[in-house]
């Protein structure tokens, strides 16, 4: 049976330490406040003309590889699955210089430590013929 | 200390002739400039033609005729010259770049370059296909990628012209540099621009005399230099007026002389000479063991110096930083290249933050080489590793404030690897950054953990571990020797043994603030020296300047590691195991192997395996960084 007195002190210590506890989660809480998320970025790079059948075309501030070939349009963001540095793109592959991932013209990995090919993102056309990409947040 | 005093006072006095005799050379110098300068713009006047005859057309503006040099023309009006020649063709004749409205005025029909004969898929040998964007040179907006004077003059000598890089002289790349910055309303008149002062030239920031601070910087280290000198002048006097007095003592009373070894060795002071509060923070007397150079290194001592540092320089920094995207780097560039001093302060905080990282992995290992982590001391070891880690989080944080080009994509990497840890990863990266991508509000709060959070836990942390080290009986060293078992058998050989065994707290202090001198002499050499990093504004496009994708130094390792692997296990779980197994070095040993420790020498028996550990992640550490840094 516990006395009254170890009773009182162990409660007195329990409520202590939850009250630290509760007043360092209202901190978290407090910190970890933010806005509701962005909606997608859309980006108009201008009309069809532009990007002739054939091309492909950096875009560096979505940023993202424009190509065009008969099939249409892809768009292939150019931020690595890895850890999300801008890849560059050389001689139809991406390289990323932050650790060395390697990508083919597709996007695909070739050389790690990246696990995830690059994302494609939707492309778009307006009615007046722009091409309009739409870049979802990492 | 009498002979600093007059030195320094010396000093002043020919600093303030120094003084007059600059001015009077400076007011001559502005006199003979203003008429210099006045010839150099007489030519603005229509009605005197001197240069070489040349025949208005009507279809050119008077921009685009060559311009007319002055009979003594600056570095500026070279720069025009070739301007003209080489850059105007594509870069306009206002800078403006290769707009419409410039390929309309200086090539009329020709106008569309890239279908044009000379630049056209089909172009004549001496033609040259070039880029669709030709940007405007000077003007709101232009010139981001460059700081200083002498980064724009570097790439003019390696990149320009376009189509021959590499084809301007040194010279007429110095001119074009002060052309260019002419325009741009950021060249200081009558500077000629070279090598020496271009890195203290900025290309966005208004129009300053450059000031040379070298004299001053001599100066300043110099005065603490002497005060070293003069303070090893005045303890040496010192030891040698107080070293006749064990004798006397022993005389008086030879009973208590191992307990007067152990208190303060002097009789009763004069209200006047007691301990001021400085000398109050420490023992009134330490074994001589626990402050040996060899022993110490002085490591604990100068990372406390060094955090003071930091807190004042930080502070002072704050006067002129602004926490907000848009203007953070550019204060940065304010302060180093506007602010008096500004420069030398940047740099000495960077220094000081730098050289603090490698003084506490230096006191942690001599720590652990000397096996003083064990108990009574494991306690206070767990705060120096967590003062580690603040100290580690306050240089990355601080890195980053700079937000600019340079830390963007240490950043980028740093915040991502939250993101995979397992199940919290989401919420830790969002706690740190303040949103889904780095922002204004991940600047913020970076901003808050660097000058608040963090730099408050190292204040509590500093004054805890300074506590700890007297509660648990003063620096790790050998047990008191007490030679005397019996009083009949003191000698004078004996005393010579037992006295120097502890110093008091006056030869302490002295020892500290020859040390700080030393430090501060040597930091603020360094940071007249070799300033800190500076990049450019954070730019919209990221593949702008991608070449500067290294983490900080101190995370070279981190990076080097992320090369081989998952980057959960590479970048958050090996690092963190590696902290784990620091925290856990004391509890490999069992409590009465503590008891038998020897302690205060260097690799002790008893902590054979921890010396080990340790061993392995400093060299883990080294070669890792080594490894990456190397790589082009």
């Amino acid at each position: 049976m516990i006395s009254r007195q170890d009773f009182l002190q162990i409660s007195t210590r329990a409520i202590f330490w939850l009250s630290g506890l509760l007043g360092l989660g209202g901190v978290m809480r407090f910190l970890s406040f933010q806005p509701a998320p962005p909606p997608p970025r859309r980006f108009d790079v201008g009309p069809e003309i532009q990007y002739p059948l054939g091309t492909k075309t950096v875009l560096p501030d979505i940023p993202a590889l424009l190509i065009r070939d008969k099939n249409g349009f892809v768009a292939i963001s150019m931020v690595c699955t890895h850890l999300g540095c801008t890849v560059e793109y050389k001689s139809k592959a991406f390289v990323c210089q932050c650790h060395g991932s390697r990508y083919d013209g597709e996007g695909n990995v070739t050389k790690g430590p990246a696990l995830a090919a690059l994302t494609r993102l939707k492309v778009e056309q307006s009615p007046d013929g722009h091409i309009i990409i739409v870049a979802t947040q990492a | 200390m009498k002979l600093v005093l007059s030195r320094s006072s010396m000093t002043k006095i020919n600093s303030r002739n120094l003084r007059i005799v600059i001015l009077l050379v400076t007011f001559v110098l502005v006199v003979l400039a203003a008429n210099s300068s006045a010839l150099a713009f007489g030519p603005e006047d229509p009605e005197e033609p001197t240069g070489p005859e040349v025949t208005p057309t009507p279809l050119l503006s008077p921009r685009q005729l060559q311009p007319i040099l002055p009979e003594n023309p600056s570095m500026a009006d070279l720069g025009h010259q070739k301007w003209w020649s080489v850059c105007m063709a594509c870069h306009g004749d206002a800078g403006q770049g290769l707009t419409d409205e410039w390929r309309e005025t200086a090539f009329g029909e020709d106008k569309n370059c890239w279908t044009a004969k000379c630049h056209g898929t089909s172009h004549p040998p001496e033609g040259f296909i070039f880029p669709r964007i030709v940007p405007p040179a000077w003007g709101p907006g232009t010139l981001k990628r460059f700081i200083t004077a002498d980064e724009l003059q570097q790439y003019l000598f390696d990149e320009m012209p376009w189509w021959d890089p590499g084809s301007l002289t040194e010279v007429e790349g110095w001119n074009l540099t002060a052309f260019v910055l002419r325009e741009n309303g950021s060249l200081p008149a009558d500077l000629e621009l070279d090598i020496t002062n271009a890195s203290l030239v900025p290309v966005h920031l208004p129009i300053q005399p450059v000031r040379d601070e070298r004299g001053w910087q001599i100066v300043f280290i110099g005065a603490l230099g002497l005060a070293a000198v003069g303070l090893i002048a005045v303890s040496n006097q010192h030891r040698e007026r107080n070293l006749p007095r064990p004798t006397t003592r022993r005389e008086a009373d030879p009973d208590s002389l191992a307990q007067n070894a152990r208190k303060d060795p002097s009789p009763p002071l004069s209200p006047s000479k007691r301990p001021s509060f400085f000398h109050h923070l420490h023992p009134p007397t330490i074994p001589a063991a626990q402050a040996r150079w060899r022993y110490t290194l002085g490591a604990g001592g100068l990372a406390v110096f060094l955090s003071l540092v930091l807190l004042v320089t930080g502070a002072l920094e704050m006067f002129f930083y602004v926490p907000t995207p848009e203007e953070a780097a550019e204060s940065i560039q304010v302060i180093t290249y506007l602010v008096p001093f500004g420069g030398l302060i940047r740099g000495i905080h960077f220094w000081a933050a730098q050289a603090l990282v490698l003084i506490a992995m230096i006191h942690l290992a001599r720590v652990v080489f000397t096996g003083a982590y064990l108990p009574p001391r494991r306690f206070n070891y767990m705060i120096g590793i967590a003062l580690l880690a603040a100290v580690l989080l306050l240089d990355f944080t601080g890195y980053v404030l700079r937000w600019d080009e340079g830390i963007r994509w240490a950043l980028m990497v740093g915040t991502n690897l939250l993101k995979t840890i397992p199940l919290v990863g989401e919420g830790i990266y969002r706690f740190v950054i303040g949103g889904d991508s780095p922002g204004a509000p991940a600047l913020i709060r970076f901003y808050a953990w660097h000058i608040f959070g963090l730099t408050l836990l190292l204040v509590i942390g500093v004054s805890w571990h300074i506590f700890r080290v007297r509660r648990d009986g003063g620096i790790a060293a050998p047990k008191p020797v007490r030679p005397i078992a019996n009083p009949d058998q003191i000698s004078e050989a004996s005393l010579e043994t037992v006295q120097p065994t502890r110093i008091t707290r006056n030869e302490l202090v002295q020892r500290e603030v020859l040390a700080m001198l030393i430090a501060g002499a040597l930091l603020t050499l360094i940071a007249a020296l070799i300033p800190p990093p500076i990049a450019p504004p954070i730019q919209d496009s990221p593949t702008a300047l991608l070449a500067d994708a290294r983490a900080p130094w101190f995370f070279l390792w981190v990076q080097q590691l992320l090369r081989f692997g998952d980057a959960f296990w590479m970048g958050v779980a090996i690092p963190l195991a590696t902290l784990a197994l620091l925290i856990a070095l004391p509890y490999l040993f069992k409590r009465d192997q503590a008891a038998k420790a020897v302690l205060g020498r260097w690799f002790p028996q008893h902590g054979r395996a921890a010396q080990v550990i340790l061993g392995l992640i400093l060299l883990g550490w080294i070669v890792l960084t080594v490894l990456e840094y190397r790589l082009p």
